[in-house]
């Protein structure tokens, strides 16, 4: 399936849909949106990946990217994520640096 | 055995996807031990493809050929890009903070513990990357080879 990410930001929340297999082909197309998010000045960054069926390294190094790009108090949260993406983002200690939802919970994402 | 020649470019790697998803899938892997070596080939293609041929400024072909014995599934891709030993590379710690990493490096890392065998050879002028996946006697049923 053809990779898309697309970037919606509303009162201080930054949310990137994310669908299909993120490659180093198309990491840049996350990375732009990334960069666009960081721009705005959000308080948190989440990630709609319940669409994302595979994450390379590519794809974590847009993360990296996004932490180092936003305020250090800007929180990220994965929403979603399939179990070969989670387990990618296991492997690689990813999963430290970020908060892990099943599904998206207002209560907690929004409650600034 | 199966072969197949592919561009060394990064719009590449959906088609070698499929490549390896396909042989994984004749082998009977089970979900996981398939994406796994999916994520391995495709980490290894795209450190060839950016830098053994775009950074070196070279043009070639990734030649990937698979083979599935009673025990083992083994994917080789070989390439005439710039010399580069994966099983050398620095190993990133991933205790670290992701925003305090070094870029880089992740990709091996995620490549070798994703099969149960990883070797390099260089063979004349040539890389070979290798790819071992043990067959589990459930994978073996399941293709009809047990």
């Amino acid at each position: 399936m053809a990779f898309s990410a697309n970037l919606m930001v509303d009162a201080g929340i930054a949310k990137i849909t994310l669908a299909g297999e993120l490659d180093a082909s198309v990491a840049p197309v996350f990375q732009r949106e990334v960069e666009k998010a960081a721009a705005q000045k959000v308080n948190r960054l989440v990630l709609l990946m319940s669409e994302l069926e595979y994450i390379a390294s590519a794809g974590l190094r847009t993360l990296i990217f996004a932490r180092q790009k936003m305020e250090p108090g800007v929180d990220i949260y994965v929403v979603g994520a399939q179990p070969q993406v989670m387990d990618t983002m296991q492997m690689t200690g990813f999963d430290r640096s970020i908060i892990a939802l099943d599904t998206y919970d207002a209560d907690t994402i929004e409650n600034i | 055995m199966k072969s197949c020649d592919f561009p060394a470019t990064l719009d590449s790697l959906g088609a070698i996807a499929e490549f390896v998803m396909g042989i994984a899938g004749s082998a009977g892997l089970e979900k996981r031990a398939s994406h796994h070596l999916r994520l391995a080939v495709d980490e290894i293609a795209t450190n060839i493809i950016v830098h053994g041929y775009d950074e070196a400024g070279l043009q070639g072909t990734l030649e990937l050929r698979a083979d599935i014995d009673d025990r083992t599934l083994t994917i080789t891709i070989e390439d005439d890009g710039a010399a580069f030993d994966p099983t050398q590379a620095p190993v990133p710690d991933i205790d670290l903070p992701p925003e305090q990493r070094p870029i880089g490096g992740l990709g091996v890392y995620l490549a070798m513990r994703s099969v149960d065998e990883f070797l390099y050879k260089r063979v004349g002028d040539r890389n070979r990357t290798i790819f071992k996946v043990h067959l589990s006697s459930a994978s073996l049923e399941e293709s009809g080879r047990a």
